[in-house]
């Protein structure tokens, strides 16, 4: 027994050691801090879970959402797309004034607002955050194009800049040789600190939209040659928050930025200063002290906190939206008890889920009127509300609704359930009621519940029709190689929008963009493809609009893809919240929000 | 004693070997590509090719294997592919935060299953050991998840008497550890009690028990004394080989509780196919296995005078 008793001393000395070394703390780890506490301090806090933790805080090496998240606050952009305003439009962050376009259409002249500061840090004179300059510009753009820096997410802007691929293609020949200083690009060209230009290749209304991208946010070069490695763990930006605290796995704090350059939009649309949405126009921003951003993964303790008030604005999932909300002929609601205590949204996001056919695929490649005949057997709708507790609408244009250039405005049609004539497109492929059709394999990218579930309902609308289907469940990569080597038969798929514009979404039909690009069917169409890029070039308007609907024609004959629906995203925040307004362009407008601390001291 | 040490030590050396070969076979063959996690969707056939060489994955396999060797010997598992931190800053935080998660509920767990092991076993074939039997065997029949899910939900949010979750480091982490620790508790009761009330029944058939009896020993004395004595091996058999086990932490646990561990870490690394990451963590714990294994040994001739090391 004394032995027992000295082993388990021994234990208990260990896990006290355990405890008391993980009291030290260590830089660029875990040090968390609770929201309750700072809340205590009379701070505005922002209380808001990150479901993953992200991947890195350098903005170029970043393409996720939970690192787009983030940089979308420390850093900022040329352009943001516009909080209050629908359909979705840029509007000047760092500029003084949306840039002009001389004569030739070709070059965008930009003026840099005044005063704008990077915040505080070592990596300055003085450690004083220095003025925004356009040698920040440059070297942001040039950094962007930096082969060996990014990997993600040049496409965006591939194409589009005089002497940017060139660029492009010496940065990755020299690989660590590289240097910006002696690499000039002759599209982007400094006028003076203030003034900058840049020339596109050719007349194009979209190639300012990657400039609100993440990825283009305007980071120093002092903090980039002093952190090296380390700079996507020490940002630098002169954006409306710092980090206060890093804490990859615990609780990230970001901390208002006190001399931030922005205020809030003077403008909305047409019944937001009745919502009280414009209540604190042109005033300073941003109005939170700190954002508490702890990482919960799993959706029951997140609920549980917010519904505890501990998380100020939270995504509904399904099963929550079952047991909290509803859906009637009016849209949708929250439950009683829950919208006494809670607001709630429902916002079309801008995302198109579609099931891709292979068009080498010898079976579906070569039978229209089979790919029809699946179309037809498809219930979306039914798929909506039995699957999707309604959340979606059914999409009869490959453009989300939000979008300009969508069913909203084309008024296209698509197929619907018909038992009779996918039995009559059946039979015209040769199969009639499915007599001598070989199985045919989806191709699912994962192999939890829901997918499992998903297919168990294709499965069965399918067979109501006599076709046979089989899954492919895959892991994520093992999916992408299949997809990409054209191995495969059927796939699902979904796309949501890099930009708001319906370009986005018709190139993913575009011959030239087959695997790896985002063609993955294979097809390829003169017609199309026409149309494709006599629109690409195009701003929006009737004209624009009616290219798409030849374009969207031709998809429903040919039925490379069958297009489905459209998520709608819910989410619940705290009554205390103030000018909320979802954007789904700005998943993280924490600059904008503020917090009635009176009313959340009260619990209302 | 320190020859029998050397040469299991150096047993070590070809087990260790063939559970990196495994590791290395199993991540290489039938794990995710991390180089098409990490680009995503539609990144080009040269991004593709370029990462894979900035990661060493263009080497051919037996070049690869003898990095992964040399990463064993010196214990510099590099960086994670998924976000760059060095893998000792990495491992070294998150094992202290699952110990902190683990090893207390662990310790008390051994104290207090034992413990009532003893009394359902004195008390074998009554009606507190059948009800203890049955309530064990309800209680092993329920998932470890609804346990975490109904005590989350039941003690955190509807009577507040712990944080729903979080994490802060030091004693402060302790307000969030206790539920957790009382879930680890009260998971391993069913399994551990009917574990060593079996060990313990087998012993109270012995002769020496009789003896014991038969010559007026009090039952706390022949139960604490002599039972538990010789009921040591297969005790510590069982829970010394679950220390090294510890330092991985309670995955679900961790999870739930957005506890900063290695559980939770060696899992996203498996859904993002962060190899070095696997690397390291699976022959840390082997390491750890193999070591641990040989302190059972040690300890079995420090409680059986019996057993002899040579």
């Amino acid at each position: 027994m004394l032995k027992l008793q000295r082993i388990l001393l021994l234990s208990s000395l260990t896990a006290l050691l355990a405890l008391g070394l993980s009291c030290k703390p260590t830089p660029k780890t875990d040090d968390s801090v609770s929201g309750e506490t700072s809340a205590a301090m009379n701070k505005m806090v922002f209380n808001y879970l990150r479901g993953t933790a992200h991947k890195s805080l350098d903005p170029m090496k970043q393409f996720d959402s939970a690192s787009a998240d983030l940089v979308a606050n420390i850093y900022d952009r040329l352009f943001e797309y516009h909080y209050l305003k629908r359909p979705y439009q840029l509007s000047p962050v760092l500029l003084a004034e949306m840039p002009t376009l001389a004569e030739d259409g070709l070059t965008y002249n930009f003026t840099l607002k005044k005063g704008v500061r990077f915040i505080d840090d070592p990596c300055f004179k003085d450690g004083k955050g220095r003025e925004l300059v356009s040698d920040d510009i440059i070297y942001s753009i040039k950094r962007f194009a930096d082969a060996n820096v990014n990997m993600l997410s040049y496409m965006l802007v591939e194409g589009s800049i005089v002497g940017l691929d060139e660029f492009h293609a010496e940065t990755k020949k020299l690989g660590k040789e590289t240097d910006y200083s002696k690499l000039d690009v002759p599209g982007i060209k400094k006028i003076d600190d203030q003034k900058f230009s840049i020339t596109l290749t050719r007349k194009n209304p979209l190639a300012l939209l990657p400039f609100a991208a993440t990825q283009l946010s305007i980071v120093a070069k002092e903090a980039v040659e002093k952190y090296m490695e380390d700079f996507e763990r020490h940002p630098v930006g002169t954006g409306p928050f710092y980090i206060k605290d890093y804490s990859r796995r615990g609780v990230m704090v970001l901390a208002k930025n006190p001399n931030y350059h922005g205020v809030y939009p003077t403008e909305g649309d047409p019944g937001d200063a009745e919502k009280g949405l414009l209540a604190d126009a042109g005033k300073q921003i941003p109005f939170i002290d700190e954002i508490h951003l702890p990482l919960i993964e799993e959706p029951q303790p997140a609920m549980l906190k917010f519904q505890k008030g501990q998380i100020d604005w939270i995504g509904l999932d399904k099963d929550n939206f079952n047991k909290m909300a509803y859906k009637d002929e009016q849209g949708f609601h929250l439950n009683e008890t829950f919208s006494k205590k809670f607001d709630m949204y429902a916002e079309m996001g801008l995302v198109m889920e579609y099931l891709v056919f292979n068009m080498k695929d010898p079976l579906l490649g070569k039978n229209k009127a089979l790919r029809q005949a699946i179309a037809y057997a498809l219930d979306t709708k039914g798929y909506i509300e039995k699957m999707r507790n309604g959340r979606g609408e059914a999409l009869t244009s490959i453009t989300p609704i939000p979008i300009a250039g969508s069913q909203a405005q084309t008024k296209t049609e698509y197929y619907s359930y018909n038992k009779e004539m996918a039995l009559k497109k059946l039979e015209e492929a040769g199969y009639p009621n499915g007599q001598g059709l070989p199985e045919i394999v989806i191709e699912y990218r994962s192999a939890n519940s829901a997918t499992r579930q998903d297919f168990e309902f294709l499965r069965n609308q399918l067979a109501t029709v006599g076709i046979t289907l089989k899954p492919g469940f895959q892991t994520f990569s093992a999916f992408l190689t299949k997809i990409e080597s054209g191995n495969f038969q059927m796939a699902t798929a979904g796309w949501a929008a890099d930009y708001p514009d319906a370009e986005n979404f018709y190139q993913l039909l575009y011959g030239p963009n087959a695997s790896p690009g985002p063609n993955h069917s294979g097809w390829a169409n003169t017609d199309y493809d026409k149309l494709y890029m006599d629109s690409k070039y195009m701003p929006n308007g009737p004209e624009r609009f009616a290219i798409f609907e030849k374009m969207h024609k031709i998809l429903q004959d040919e039925v490379p893809v069958i297009i489905t629906w459209n998520p709608i995203y819910f989410g619940l925040y705290q009554k205390w919240v103030g000018n909320m307004k979802r954007n789904m362009m700005q998943d993280a407008p924490f600059k904008y929000l503020k917090i009635d601390t009176a009313g959340k001291d009260k619990g209302v | 004693m320190l020859g029998y040490i050397i040469r299991r030590l150096l047993y070590m050396i070809p087990i260790l070997l063939g559970v990196a070969f495994l590791v290395f076979t199993l991540f290489t063959t039938v794990g995710e590509d991390p180089v098409r996690i990490a680009l995503g969707n539609h990144a080009s056939p040269e991004a593709i090719a370029d990462l894979r060489a900035k990661w060493g994955l263009d080497q051919p396999l037996h070049l690869q294997f003898l990095d992964f060797l040399k990463q064993i010997i010196t214990f510099d598992y590099g960086r994670s592919f998924n976000t760059g931190e060095k893998l000792s800053e990495l491992f070294a935080q998150g094992a202290l935060v699952s110990l902190s998660l683990t090893l207390p509920p662990f310790l008390i767990a051994v104290m207090l299953n034992v413990s009532m092991a003893l009394i359902v076993a004195y008390y074998r074939g009554s009606i507190i050991d059948r009800f203890a039997t049955a309530f064990f065997i309800m209680a092993m029949s329920i998932s470890y998840l609804v346990y975490i899910i109904a005590f989350q939900y039941i003690l955190a949010f509807q009577f507040d008497l712990f944080p729903i979750n979080g994490y802060e480091h030091g004693l402060r982490a302790i307000p969030y550890l206790v539920l957790p620790g009382i879930i680890i508790i009260f998971v391993s009761m069913g399994p551990d009690v009917r574990m060593y009330r079996t060990v313990f029944l087998d012993e109270i058939k012995a002769d020496y028990v009789r003896t014991a009896r038969s010559k007026g020993a009090a039952e706390p004395r022949v139960l604490f004394k002599h039972i538990l004595k010789n009921a040591m091996i297969p005790i510590l058999t069982y829970t010394v080989v679950a220390i090294p086990f510890l330092v991985l932490g309670a995955f679900l646990m961790e999870r739930f509780f957005s506890i900063p561990g290695i559980g939770d870490l060696m899992i996203n690394a498996i859904n993002t196919g962060d190899f070095p990451v696997l690397k390291g963590l699976t022959m840390y714990i082997a390491i750890g296995y193999s070591i641990f294994n040989l302190i059972t040994d040690i300890l079995y001739a420090y409680v059986d005078p019996r057993v002899k090391l040579t």
